[in-house]
């Protein structure tokens, strides 16, 4: 291609370009009212910009800094596309921002067009022959002066639309723009709104993993959030004497068995005998096959299924299974004994537990349902119990559990999110809930959602889980000692 | 600002089509367009910089 043929072909480019998604977005705030928010300003404008820089190819030639300037842009605009529709992407379906064009938003085709401008950038170039330099300006032609001229003319109406709706400086686009109007009283021009919160590189996304076998927090019960707790005393001891592979994250009971399984942060999942001496089935999970595993939490009892948890809310259900195909268990697991099947590797999904990590897992026979107890973090200051249906391991339903007549706070600012419940267990419609954080076991009643007991447990040191064994509770220490404490509610006779 | 960074853009682009001698200064101001909308962008994501989803 000759450069006066490039020159040609880049004129109709700055028309399309200027008409269609530039010109198309003023007539879209103009006409159908829908305002552009601030990070679609800064796309527009780089599409704009785009355009700019093929009219100085037409004008001076394709320099070097005209072409390497028009590949920023487009890599530029594809982040900033790629920013912005990842506030709406995982959204539901038919939901966005704003309404669709051709069944995609305007944050799309902004993708759309910058990717398509690298791409267009591309072939000029692939196709561009290398001639003699030419003078130092050339005549753009009927075509490109045409262009030049549209371009100012779009640019200078959407300079109107941006006085309008955005104001003059030191105002900007708003994050909810409202719609144009030429009536001066229903312009909204705002400087700082878009200013407020600190510089982040994550977000909200920032979250700690939590370490389930080492949680950082302050175990003395007098220093919680609840008042005058009575104290749970610890009535004998027992020790995890078979050899694990890594730190105790979670201990689970099997009513009728009377065996337990035990979970390490080294992915290692041991189904031991009821004197928790020896190993009668072992796995170590491959926790980089197909779902990412973080360190194991949390485990419970399906009946004969094995449910094991991670801190990040991805789960692995296993069976023992004395005829387990070995070469087909090879993906999943780094070590086996050789009689375990794995029957599913998936993720729990949460709404108000989004984005926070869990250290437990609990499993209510009544309902049918997992159940997990989220763990705060300093982006999110929330306690939230989330219930699983086990027959399709999908959300039932999730709550913010509130406190029951006759428990109290210790103060007006204290919170049930100061806890952090790193063992649970779910028995006869009660869940009980276990807190590293100022060694307390709460006791909520999953049908009114309310803390209905709480008590004070200061014998513990780093709990990680929790297990029920008729009456009693088996506190499992991350050392591998297991408490023994009566089960509140329950009569001994 | 978008309304100052539209007019710096017309005057770039009138440069171009009007006074195609004076190309240094059509280049700077296309340069200063890019920053303010860099910086526009900026303050408008600066709570969370890179997209907000699992990366």
């Amino acid at each position: 291609m000759s450069e006066a043929r490039l020159r040609s072909v880049l004129a109709w480019v700055v028309l399309a370009l200027v008409a269609v998604p530039v010109g198309g977005a003023v007539w879209l705030g103009v006409v159908h009212g829908e305002s552009p928010c601030i990070l679609c300003w800064a796309q527009r404008t780089s599409m704009v910009l785009v355009a700019l820089v093929a009219l100085f190819v037409l004008r001076y030639g394709p320099r070097p800094r005209y072409l390497g300037m028009v590949v920023l842009l487009g890599a530029w605009g594809t982040f900033m596309a790629i920013r912005h529709s990842a506030l709406h992407l995982a959204r539901d379906v038919g939901q966005g921002f704003a309404a669709p064009y051709f069944g995609v938003h305007t944050y799309i085709w902004s993708w759309v067009i910058h990717w398509v401008a690298l791409g267009v950038i591309g072939v000029l170039l692939l196709l561009l022959k290398e001639e003699p330099a030419e003078p130092e300006r050339r005549e753009p032609g009927r075509v490109g002066r045409f262009a030049m001229g549209f371009f100012v003319l779009v640019v200078g109406a959407n300079a109107l639309q941006a006085f309008v709706t955005t104001g003059p400086p030191p105002f900007m686009g708003q994050a909810d723009p409202v719609r144009f109007s030429l009536n001066p009283k229903r312009w909204v021009w705002m400087s700082n709104d878009e200013l407020r919160g600190g510089i982040s590189l994550r977000g909200s996304w920032a979250v700690p993993r939590p370490d389930p076998a080492a949680v950082e927090a302050d175990a003395d019960p007098a220093n919680g959030p609840l008042a005058d707790l009575p104290v749970l005393a610890v009535q004998s001891w027992m020790r995890i004497a078979a050899p694990l592979d890594g730190r105790l994250t979670d201990l689970a009971h099997h009513p009728a068995m009377g065996g337990y399984v035990a979970v390490t942060d080294g992915f290692g999942v041991y189904v031991l005998d009821s004197a928790l001496s020896a190993i009668v089935h072992q796995v170590e999970l491959d926790h980089q096959f197909a779902i990412d595993l973080t360190p194991l939490a949390g485990a419970a009892f399906l009946g004969d299924t094995l449910a094991v948890l991670s801190t990040n809310k991805s789960y692995v259900l296993l069976q023992p299974d004395p005829g387990a195909d070995a070469d087909h268990e090879w993906r999943h697991f780094r070590t086996t004994s050789g009689d375990v099947t794995e029957l599913r590797r998936s993720r729990f999904a949460t709404v108000r537990a989004r984005q926070m990590y869990v250290l437990s897992l609990a499993y209510d026979r009544l309902a049918d349902e997992l159940i997990t107890v989220s763990v705060p973090s300093p982006r999110h200051r929330r306690l939230v119990v989330s219930r699983f249906a086990r027959s399709d391991m999908m959300l039932a339903s999730e709550f913010l559990p509130r406190l029951g007549p006759g428990v109290t706070w210790r103060g007006e600012e204290r919170s049930l999110a100061e806890y952090v419940v790193t063992g649970a267990v779910a028995v006869d419609g009660m869940l009980y809930a276990f807190s590293a954080a100022y060694s307390t076991l709460l006791v909520i009643d999953l049908r009114t959602t309310l803390v209905t007991a709480a008590y004070a447990v200061p014998e513990i040191a780093q709990p990680v889980g929790l297990a029920a064994r008729g009456a009693e509770l088996l506190v499992a220490q991350a050392d591998g000692r297991v408490a023994v404490i009566g089960r509140p509610g329950v009569n001994v006779e | 600002m978008e309304f100052l960074n539209f007019l710096i853009i017309l005057w770039a682009a009138w440069l171009v089509w009007r006074r195609p001698e004076k190309e240094r200064l059509a280049f700077g101001l296309l340069v200063v367009s890019c920053l303010i909308m860099a910086l526009l962008f900026f303050i408008g994501t600066h709570t969370s910089l890179v997209p907000g989803v699992n990366l």
